[in-house]
Protein backbone atom coordinates (compact mmCIF):
# COMPACT_ATOMS: atom_id res chain seq x y z
CA UNK A 1 0.00 0.00 0.00
CA UNK A 2 1.55 3.32 -1.02
CA UNK A 3 0.15 6.21 1.26
CA UNK A 4 -1.88 9.30 0.18
CA UNK A 5 -0.20 12.48 -0.41
CA UNK A 6 -2.04 14.22 1.70
CA UNK A 7 -1.14 11.82 5.16
CA UNK A 8 2.48 12.54 4.05
CA UNK A 9 2.10 16.41 3.55
CA UNK A 10 1.56 16.84 7.48
CA UNK A 11 4.62 14.70 8.62
CA UNK A 12 7.20 15.44 5.75
CA UNK A 13 8.27 17.87 7.79
CA UNK A 14 9.37 15.46 10.80
CA UNK A 15 10.76 13.09 8.25
CA UNK A 16 13.02 15.47 6.82
CA UNK A 17 14.61 16.36 10.49
CA UNK A 18 14.18 13.01 11.79
CA UNK A 19 16.16 11.52 8.63
CA UNK A 20 18.71 14.48 8.79
CA UNK A 21 19.28 14.08 12.51
CA UNK A 22 20.50 10.52 11.80
CA UNK A 23 22.35 11.07 9.51
CA UNK A 24 25.12 13.81 9.21
CA UNK A 25 24.50 15.36 6.40
CA UNK A 26 21.86 14.67 2.91
CA UNK A 27 20.80 15.69 -0.01
CA UNK A 28 17.94 15.77 -1.86
CA UNK A 29 18.20 12.10 -4.30
CA UNK A 30 19.33 10.80 -1.23
CA UNK A 31 16.53 11.54 1.08
CA UNK A 32 13.98 10.21 -1.41
CA UNK A 33 15.81 6.80 -1.54
CA UNK A 34 16.60 6.13 2.02
CA UNK A 35 12.44 6.92 2.83
CA UNK A 36 11.69 4.56 0.03
CA UNK A 37 14.39 1.85 1.20
CA UNK A 38 13.06 2.10 5.52
CA UNK A 39 9.34 1.93 4.46
CA UNK A 40 9.46 -0.78 1.70
CA UNK A 41 8.85 1.79 -0.88
CA UNK A 42 5.86 2.19 0.52
CA UNK A 43 6.36 6.04 0.91
CA UNK A 44 7.91 7.58 -1.64
CA UNK A 45 8.06 11.36 -1.54
CA UNK A 46 7.83 13.37 -4.78
CA UNK A 47 10.05 16.28 -5.58
CA UNK A 48 7.89 18.56 -5.93
CA UNK A 49 6.81 18.40 -2.27
CA UNK A 50 10.65 17.10 -0.85
CA UNK A 51 12.29 20.41 -2.14
CA UNK A 52 9.69 23.16 -1.21
CA UNK A 53 10.01 21.94 2.42
CA UNK A 54 13.50 21.81 2.25
CA UNK A 55 13.73 25.04 1.03
CA UNK A 56 11.71 26.20 4.00
CA UNK A 57 13.65 24.43 6.10
CA UNK A 58 16.34 26.56 5.11
CA UNK A 59 14.91 29.60 5.54
CA UNK A 60 13.65 28.82 8.91
CA UNK A 61 17.18 28.18 9.96
CA UNK A 62 15.95 24.58 10.85
CA UNK A 63 19.02 23.55 8.31
CA UNK A 64 22.27 24.44 6.65
CA UNK A 65 23.40 23.57 3.58
CA UNK A 66 26.62 23.08 2.05
CA UNK A 67 27.40 22.94 -1.77
CA UNK A 68 29.37 20.10 -3.77
CA UNK A 69 31.01 20.82 -6.74
CA UNK A 70 31.03 18.06 -9.15
CA UNK A 71 32.25 19.17 -12.34
CA UNK A 72 28.78 20.79 -14.26
CA UNK A 73 26.88 19.65 -11.53
CA UNK A 74 26.37 20.83 -7.84
CA UNK A 75 25.31 18.97 -5.13
CA UNK A 76 23.44 20.99 -2.43
CA UNK A 77 23.52 18.94 1.55
CA UNK A 78 21.88 19.30 3.83
CA UNK A 79 22.32 19.24 7.79
CA UNK A 80 20.86 20.48 10.36
CA UNK A 81 21.36 23.45 12.66
CA UNK A 82 21.61 23.57 16.36
CA UNK A 83 18.08 25.01 16.75
CA UNK A 84 16.84 22.29 13.80
CA UNK A 85 18.13 19.03 16.65
CA UNK A 86 16.10 20.59 19.00
CA UNK A 87 13.27 21.21 16.80
CA UNK A 88 13.68 17.31 15.18
CA UNK A 89 13.33 15.88 18.50
CA UNK A 90 10.13 17.95 19.35
CA UNK A 91 8.54 16.74 16.05
CA UNK A 92 9.62 13.75 16.75
CA UNK A 93 7.33 13.65 20.13
CA UNK A 94 4.86 15.13 18.97
CA UNK A 95 3.80 12.81 15.91
CA UNK A 96 4.55 10.01 18.32
CA UNK A 97 2.02 11.17 20.49
CA UNK A 98 -0.23 12.01 17.57
CA UNK A 99 -0.75 8.57 16.60
CA UNK A 100 -1.04 7.75 19.94
CA UNK A 101 -4.41 9.79 19.84
CA UNK A 102 -5.41 9.04 17.12
CA UNK A 103 -4.78 5.26 17.95
CA UNK A 104 -7.63 6.27 20.84
CA UNK A 105 -9.99 8.33 18.52
CA UNK A 106 -10.08 6.47 15.38
CA UNK A 107 -10.61 3.26 18.13
CA UNK A 108 -7.30 1.27 16.26
CA UNK A 109 -6.53 -2.25 18.28
CA UNK A 110 -3.16 -2.93 17.94
CA UNK A 111 -2.01 -6.04 16.20
CA UNK A 112 -0.91 -8.90 18.68
CA UNK A 113 2.16 -10.09 16.82
CA UNK B 1 25.82 3.39 -13.70
CA UNK B 2 24.97 5.63 -16.64
CA UNK B 3 27.51 8.07 -17.07
CA UNK B 4 26.29 11.76 -18.14
CA UNK B 5 27.99 14.00 -20.72
CA UNK B 6 28.46 17.33 -20.16
CA UNK B 7 26.17 17.97 -22.80
CA UNK B 8 23.03 15.72 -21.47
CA UNK B 9 23.59 17.72 -18.16
CA UNK B 10 23.09 21.57 -20.15
CA UNK B 11 20.61 20.01 -22.08
CA UNK B 12 18.68 18.98 -18.55
CA UNK B 13 19.46 21.93 -16.76
CA UNK B 14 18.11 24.45 -19.80
CA UNK B 15 15.08 22.12 -19.87
CA UNK B 16 14.60 23.18 -15.80
CA UNK B 17 15.36 26.52 -17.21
CA UNK B 18 12.91 26.74 -20.34
CA UNK B 19 10.13 24.83 -17.91
CA UNK B 20 9.83 28.25 -15.98
CA UNK B 21 11.81 27.67 -12.67
CA UNK B 22 13.72 30.27 -11.71
CA UNK B 23 15.28 30.23 -8.73
CA UNK B 24 19.10 29.07 -8.84
CA UNK B 25 19.04 27.18 -5.94
CA UNK B 26 15.93 24.65 -7.13
CA UNK B 27 17.11 24.73 -10.90
CA UNK B 28 20.63 23.09 -8.91
CA UNK B 29 18.58 20.83 -6.99
CA UNK B 30 16.51 19.47 -9.41
CA UNK B 31 19.70 19.21 -12.46
CA UNK B 32 21.05 16.78 -9.59
CA UNK B 33 18.03 15.24 -8.69
CA UNK B 34 17.26 14.16 -12.26
CA UNK B 35 20.85 13.66 -13.12
CA UNK B 36 21.16 10.64 -9.61
CA UNK B 37 18.15 8.83 -10.89
CA UNK B 38 19.09 8.89 -14.83
CA UNK B 39 22.44 7.25 -13.04
CA UNK B 40 20.82 4.85 -11.22
CA UNK B 41 18.21 3.87 -13.53
CA UNK B 42 19.39 4.19 -17.09
CA UNK B 43 21.09 1.76 -18.87
CA UNK B 44 24.15 2.18 -21.36
CA UNK B 45 22.45 2.47 -24.75
CA UNK B 46 19.29 3.68 -23.81
CA UNK B 47 17.60 6.40 -25.06
CA UNK B 48 18.49 9.58 -22.98
CA UNK B 49 15.91 12.12 -24.00
CA UNK B 50 12.96 9.28 -23.88
CA UNK B 51 13.74 8.44 -19.84
CA UNK B 52 14.38 12.10 -19.40
CA UNK B 53 11.24 13.44 -20.17
CA UNK B 54 9.60 9.97 -18.54
CA UNK B 55 11.52 10.90 -15.49
CA UNK B 56 11.04 14.51 -15.09
CA UNK B 57 6.87 13.88 -15.67
CA UNK B 58 7.24 11.89 -12.49
CA UNK B 59 7.96 15.47 -10.76
CA UNK B 60 4.73 17.56 -11.58
CA UNK B 61 0.79 17.27 -11.93
CA UNK B 62 0.70 19.66 -14.96
CA UNK B 63 4.15 21.49 -15.31
CA UNK B 64 7.47 21.97 -13.18
CA UNK B 65 6.72 25.52 -12.21
CA UNK B 66 4.59 24.12 -9.36
CA UNK B 67 7.09 23.11 -7.74
CA UNK B 68 8.87 26.68 -7.41
CA UNK B 69 5.23 27.91 -6.92
CA UNK B 70 5.27 26.09 -3.89
CA UNK B 71 8.34 26.60 -2.80
CA UNK B 72 7.62 30.40 -2.85
CA UNK B 73 4.39 29.90 -1.43
CA UNK B 74 5.86 28.04 1.91
CA UNK B 75 8.63 30.94 1.85
CA UNK B 76 6.23 33.25 2.26
CA UNK B 77 3.45 31.69 4.25
CA UNK B 78 5.91 31.58 6.74
CA UNK B 79 5.88 34.89 7.08
CA UNK B 80 2.10 35.31 6.98
CA UNK B 81 1.46 34.77 10.92
CA UNK B 82 4.62 37.74 11.43
CA UNK B 83 2.68 40.31 8.84
CA UNK B 84 -0.58 39.63 10.34
CA UNK B 85 0.73 40.50 13.39
CA UNK B 86 2.78 43.51 12.01
CA UNK B 87 -0.92 44.82 10.33
CA UNK B 88 -2.66 44.97 13.44
CA UNK B 89 0.42 46.42 15.61
CA UNK B 90 0.58 49.24 13.06
CA UNK B 91 -2.87 49.93 12.39
CA UNK B 92 -3.57 50.21 15.89
CA UNK B 93 -0.78 52.04 16.70
CA UNK B 94 -1.42 54.22 13.90
CA UNK B 95 -4.90 54.99 15.18
CA UNK B 96 -4.33 55.53 18.25
CA UNK B 97 -1.59 58.06 17.48
CA UNK B 98 -3.98 60.01 14.85
CA UNK B 99 -6.76 60.17 17.50
CA UNK B 100 -4.07 61.69 20.08
CA UNK B 101 -2.58 63.81 17.76
CA UNK B 102 -6.10 65.03 16.59
CA UNK B 103 -7.01 65.61 20.62
CA UNK B 104 -3.79 67.35 21.35
CA UNK B 105 -4.54 69.68 18.46
CA UNK B 106 -7.78 70.67 19.93
CA UNK B 107 -6.39 71.68 23.18
CA UNK B 108 -3.85 73.48 21.63
CA UNK B 109 -1.22 71.09 23.33
CA UNK B 110 2.52 70.63 21.97
CA UNK B 111 3.11 67.69 19.70
CA UNK B 112 -0.18 67.44 18.16
CA UNK B 113 1.47 68.16 14.61
CA UNK B 114 4.22 65.39 15.31
CA UNK B 115 1.46 62.80 16.39
CA UNK B 116 -0.33 63.30 13.81
CA UNK B 117 1.94 63.25 10.93
CA UNK B 118 3.18 59.69 12.46
CA UNK B 119 -0.39 58.47 13.03
CA UNK B 120 -1.02 59.30 9.26
CA UNK B 121 2.43 58.32 7.54
CA UNK B 122 2.42 55.01 9.23
CA UNK B 123 -1.40 54.35 8.46
CA UNK B 124 -0.71 55.19 4.78
CA UNK B 125 2.55 53.83 3.92
CA UNK B 126 2.38 50.86 6.69
CA UNK B 127 -0.37 49.64 7.42
CA UNK B 128 -2.60 49.80 3.82
CA UNK B 129 0.85 48.28 2.10
CA UNK B 130 0.39 45.79 4.57
CA UNK B 131 -3.00 45.30 4.49
CA UNK B 132 -2.97 45.20 0.71
CA UNK B 133 -0.23 42.37 0.76
CA UNK B 134 -2.40 40.27 3.14
CA UNK B 135 -5.41 40.82 1.03
CA UNK B 136 -4.63 40.18 -1.89
CA UNK B 137 -3.61 36.38 -1.22
CA UNK B 138 -6.88 35.67 0.30
CA UNK B 139 -8.50 36.41 -3.32
CA UNK B 140 -7.63 34.34 -6.30
CA UNK B 141 -9.06 36.27 -9.45
CA UNK B 142 -7.39 38.85 -11.39
CA UNK B 143 -10.24 41.09 -10.84
CA UNK B 144 -10.27 40.58 -7.05
CA UNK B 145 -7.17 41.35 -6.78
CA UNK B 146 -7.51 44.85 -9.33
CA UNK B 147 -10.12 46.22 -6.98
CA UNK B 148 -8.19 45.97 -3.50
CA UNK B 149 -5.03 47.63 -5.30
CA UNK B 150 -7.19 50.25 -6.13
CA UNK B 151 -9.38 50.46 -3.05
CA UNK B 152 -5.92 50.79 -0.92
CA UNK B 153 -4.36 52.96 -3.33
CA UNK B 154 -7.19 55.40 -3.01
CA UNK B 155 -7.22 54.73 0.49
CA UNK B 156 -3.63 55.89 0.80
CA UNK B 157 -3.83 58.79 -1.34
CA UNK B 158 -6.99 59.90 0.73
CA UNK B 159 -5.18 60.15 4.22
CA UNK B 160 -1.88 61.55 2.41
CA UNK B 161 -4.17 64.22 1.23
CA UNK B 162 -5.07 64.99 4.63
CA UNK B 163 -1.78 64.66 5.77
CA UNK B 164 -0.80 67.68 2.86
CA UNK B 165 -4.01 69.77 3.90
CA UNK B 166 -2.84 69.58 7.82
CA UNK B 167 0.23 70.60 7.20
CA UNK B 168 -0.34 73.20 4.56
CA UNK B 169 2.09 71.18 2.32
CA UNK B 170 1.72 72.05 -1.51
CA UNK B 171 -0.38 69.57 -3.76
CA UNK B 172 -2.83 68.55 -0.96
CA UNK B 173 -5.65 69.87 -3.45
CA UNK B 174 -4.34 67.46 -6.48
CA UNK B 175 -4.02 64.83 -4.28
CA UNK B 176 -7.30 64.93 -2.69
CA UNK B 177 -9.01 64.74 -6.07
CA UNK B 178 -7.23 62.49 -7.49
CA UNK B 179 -8.27 60.35 -4.47
CA UNK B 180 -11.84 61.24 -4.69
CA UNK B 181 -11.87 61.08 -8.68
CA UNK B 182 -10.03 57.04 -8.09
CA UNK B 183 -12.78 56.44 -5.97
CA UNK B 184 -15.75 57.95 -7.97
CA UNK B 185 -14.60 56.84 -11.54
CA UNK B 186 -12.23 53.74 -11.36
CA UNK B 187 -12.81 51.67 -7.59
CA UNK B 188 -16.36 52.24 -7.65
CA UNK B 189 -17.30 50.80 -10.92
CA UNK B 190 -14.94 48.07 -11.18
CA UNK B 191 -16.09 46.84 -7.62
CA UNK B 192 -19.75 47.12 -7.99
CA UNK B 193 -19.18 45.19 -11.31
CA UNK B 194 -16.89 42.61 -10.06
CA UNK B 195 -19.26 42.14 -6.88
CA UNK B 196 -22.51 42.17 -8.58
CA UNK B 197 -22.33 39.21 -11.38
CA UNK B 198 -21.15 36.94 -7.62
CA UNK B 199 -25.19 35.66 -6.47
CA UNK B 200 -23.47 35.54 -2.70
CA UNK B 201 -21.42 39.18 -2.93
CA UNK B 202 -24.81 40.96 -5.09
CA UNK B 203 -26.48 42.61 -1.92
CA UNK B 204 -23.03 43.72 -0.01
CA UNK B 205 -21.91 44.85 -2.84
CA UNK B 206 -24.77 46.93 -3.78
CA UNK B 207 -25.54 48.12 0.30
CA UNK B 208 -21.54 48.99 -0.12
CA UNK B 209 -21.73 50.84 -3.29
CA UNK B 210 -24.39 53.01 -1.50
CA UNK B 211 -22.17 53.66 1.15
CA UNK B 212 -19.37 54.49 -0.82
CA UNK B 213 -21.39 56.60 -3.21
CA UNK B 214 -22.54 58.92 0.09
CA UNK B 215 -18.93 59.11 1.23
CA UNK B 216 -17.77 60.24 -1.90
CA UNK B 217 -20.78 62.41 -2.01
CA UNK B 218 -20.26 63.92 0.89
CA UNK B 219 -16.35 64.34 0.81
CA UNK B 220 -17.14 66.25 -2.72
CA UNK B 221 -19.33 68.56 -0.91
CA UNK B 222 -16.94 69.93 2.06
CA UNK B 223 -14.02 69.82 -0.86
CA UNK B 224 -13.20 73.44 -1.88
CA UNK B 225 -13.90 73.69 -6.01
CA UNK B 226 -13.53 76.92 -6.19
CA UNK B 227 -12.39 79.79 -3.58
CA UNK B 228 -14.95 81.36 -1.89
CA UNK B 229 -15.72 84.96 -3.08
CA UNK B 230 -14.53 86.24 0.51
CA UNK B 231 -11.20 85.06 0.21
CA UNK B 232 -10.71 87.15 -3.15
CA UNK B 233 -12.04 89.89 -1.99
CA UNK B 234 -9.58 89.84 1.34
CA UNK B 235 -6.83 89.09 -0.72
CA UNK B 236 -7.48 92.17 -2.82
CA UNK B 237 -7.79 94.48 0.09
CA UNK B 238 -4.21 92.84 1.40
CA UNK B 239 -2.79 93.77 -1.80
CA UNK B 240 -4.04 97.09 -1.88
CA UNK B 241 -2.91 98.11 1.68
CA UNK B 242 0.49 96.29 0.98
CA UNK B 243 0.71 99.09 -1.98
CA UNK B 244 -0.28 101.92 0.13
CA UNK B 245 2.19 100.62 2.61
CA UNK B 246 4.96 101.35 0.15
CA UNK B 247 3.84 104.94 -0.63
CA UNK B 248 3.47 105.92 3.27
CA UNK B 249 6.46 104.46 4.73
CA UNK B 250 9.09 106.54 4.48
CA UNK B 251 12.51 106.29 2.75
CA UNK B 252 14.12 106.98 6.23
CA UNK B 253 11.96 105.64 9.22
CA UNK B 254 12.57 106.63 12.64
CA UNK B 255 14.76 104.09 14.52
CA UNK B 256 11.84 103.04 16.68
CA UNK B 257 9.21 102.66 12.83
CA UNK B 258 12.05 100.46 11.33
CA UNK B 259 11.94 98.04 13.80
CA UNK B 260 8.47 97.84 14.03
CA UNK B 261 8.63 97.16 9.80
CA UNK B 262 11.15 94.93 9.77
CA UNK B 263 9.22 92.38 12.68
CA UNK B 264 6.09 93.43 10.73
CA UNK B 265 7.12 92.01 7.63
CA UNK B 266 9.07 88.89 8.86
CA UNK B 267 5.61 88.38 10.83
CA UNK B 268 3.89 88.44 7.17
CA UNK B 269 6.16 86.69 5.38
CA UNK B 270 5.91 83.96 7.89
CA UNK B 271 2.23 83.62 7.41
CA UNK B 272 2.24 83.85 3.64
CA UNK B 273 4.31 81.12 3.25
CA UNK B 274 2.09 79.03 5.15
CA UNK B 275 -0.94 80.85 3.22
CA UNK B 276 0.63 80.80 -0.75
CA UNK B 277 3.67 78.95 -0.21
CA UNK B 278 5.69 82.93 -0.93
CA UNK B 279 6.42 85.46 1.07
CA UNK B 280 4.54 87.90 -0.76
CA UNK B 281 1.53 87.60 -2.67
CA UNK B 282 2.60 87.21 -6.34
CA UNK B 283 1.21 89.78 -8.75
CA UNK B 284 -0.17 86.98 -11.06
CA UNK B 285 -2.92 85.73 -7.68
CA UNK B 286 -5.91 86.61 -9.65
CA UNK B 287 -5.18 84.25 -12.17
CA UNK B 288 -3.25 81.33 -10.24
CA UNK B 289 -6.56 81.68 -7.89
CA UNK B 290 -4.04 82.06 -4.96
CA UNK B 291 -5.92 83.29 -2.26
CA UNK B 292 -5.53 83.94 1.07
CA UNK B 293 -7.94 82.26 3.17
CA UNK B 294 -8.78 82.86 7.19
CA UNK B 295 -7.14 78.90 7.54
CA UNK B 296 -5.83 78.23 11.11
CA UNK B 297 -2.58 79.77 11.98
CA UNK B 298 0.26 77.18 11.43
CA UNK B 299 3.01 75.68 13.94
CA UNK B 300 4.84 78.42 14.10
CA UNK B 301 2.60 80.60 15.64
CA UNK B 302 2.28 77.71 18.61
CA UNK B 303 4.57 76.67 22.13
CA UNK B 304 6.77 79.94 21.88
CA UNK B 305 7.04 78.97 17.88
CA UNK B 306 8.80 81.84 15.64
CA UNK B 307 5.43 83.59 15.04
CA UNK B 308 5.14 83.54 19.29
CA UNK B 309 8.42 85.28 19.61
CA UNK B 310 8.26 87.90 16.97
CA UNK B 311 4.51 88.85 18.09
CA UNK B 312 6.06 89.50 21.56
CA UNK B 313 8.80 91.53 20.15
CA UNK B 314 6.49 93.63 18.38
CA UNK B 315 4.93 94.51 21.66
CA UNK B 316 8.10 95.41 23.11
CA UNK B 317 8.72 97.83 20.07
CA UNK B 318 5.37 99.38 20.36
CA UNK B 319 6.49 100.25 23.99
CA UNK B 320 9.55 101.69 22.59
CA UNK B 321 7.76 103.36 19.81
CA UNK B 322 5.29 105.50 22.28
CA UNK B 323 7.99 106.20 24.66
CA UNK B 324 9.79 107.82 21.89
CA UNK B 325 7.12 109.66 20.40
CA UNK B 326 7.95 113.49 22.18
CA UNK B 327 4.76 114.98 23.59
CA UNK B 328 2.96 111.62 22.69
CA UNK B 329 1.45 113.50 19.50
CA UNK B 330 0.53 109.61 17.88
CA UNK B 331 0.83 106.97 20.18
CA UNK B 332 0.07 103.30 19.42
CA UNK B 333 -2.66 102.05 21.46
CA UNK B 334 -2.95 98.86 23.57
CA UNK B 335 -6.15 98.04 22.24
CA UNK B 336 -4.63 97.76 18.30
CA UNK B 337 -5.21 94.28 17.19
CA UNK B 338 -1.76 93.29 15.93
CA UNK B 339 -0.62 93.78 19.53
CA UNK B 340 -1.96 90.79 20.92
CA UNK B 341 -2.80 90.24 24.11
CA UNK B 342 -0.87 86.90 24.89
CA UNK B 343 1.26 85.55 21.75
CA UNK B 344 0.93 82.18 23.63
CA UNK B 345 -2.65 81.77 22.69
CA UNK B 346 -2.28 83.87 19.33
CA UNK B 347 -3.92 80.82 17.68
CA UNK B 348 -7.22 81.06 19.37
CA UNK B 349 -8.29 84.24 18.57
CA UNK B 350 -6.84 84.91 14.98
CA UNK B 351 -7.16 83.17 11.98
CA UNK B 352 -4.64 83.72 9.09
CA UNK B 353 -6.34 86.62 7.05
CA UNK B 354 -7.41 88.48 10.17
CA UNK B 355 -3.76 88.04 12.27
CA UNK B 356 -2.24 89.10 8.74
CA UNK B 357 -4.72 93.04 8.38
CA UNK B 358 -4.06 93.17 12.06
CA UNK B 359 -0.33 93.38 11.26
CA UNK B 360 -1.14 95.48 8.02
CA UNK B 361 -2.95 97.76 9.80
CA UNK B 362 0.04 98.62 12.54
CA UNK B 363 2.55 98.94 9.75
CA UNK B 364 -0.23 101.87 8.23
CA UNK B 365 -0.54 103.31 11.42
CA UNK B 366 2.77 103.22 12.80
CA UNK B 367 3.64 104.93 9.12
CA UNK B 368 1.29 107.72 8.95
CA UNK B 369 1.91 108.46 12.98
CA UNK B 370 5.85 107.87 12.52
CA UNK B 371 5.64 111.37 10.18
CA UNK B 372 3.39 113.08 12.26
CA UNK B 373 5.43 113.28 15.38
CA UNK B 374 8.89 113.57 13.11
CA UNK B 375 7.07 116.95 11.64
CA UNK B 376 5.97 117.63 15.34
CA UNK B 377 9.34 117.25 16.43
CA UNK B 378 10.76 119.67 14.02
Amino acid sequence: MIFSSELIKGTLKTIVLKLLSDNKKMYGYEITQRVKDLTGDRIQLTEGALYPTLHSLEEEGLVTTELEYMGKRVRKYYKLSASGKTRSKERVSELAEFMETMRVLLDIQPKIA
Amino acid sequence: MYCLSDEQIDYILNDIRRNGVEMEDLQLNLLDHICCIIEQELKEGDDFEHFYQQTVRRFYRNNLREIEEETIDLLTFKNYYAMKKALIVSGASSVTAFIAGSFFKFMYWPGASILLTLGIVSFSLLFLPLLFILKSREVKTVSDKFVIAIGILVGIMFSLAILFIMMHWPGANILLFSAIGGAAFVLLPTYFFTGIRRPETKLNTILMSIILVGVIGLQFTIARLRPSPFDKVATANFVQNEALLKVLVPSQPSEAAAGIYKTCTELKELLLRQAVGATAIPADYDERKLYLHDSKLGDAFFDNGPGVQLLTTLKEQAKQFNSGAQNGVMVIGAGMPALVDDPQRVSHNYGCISLLNSIEQLQIYVAVADAKNTTAAK
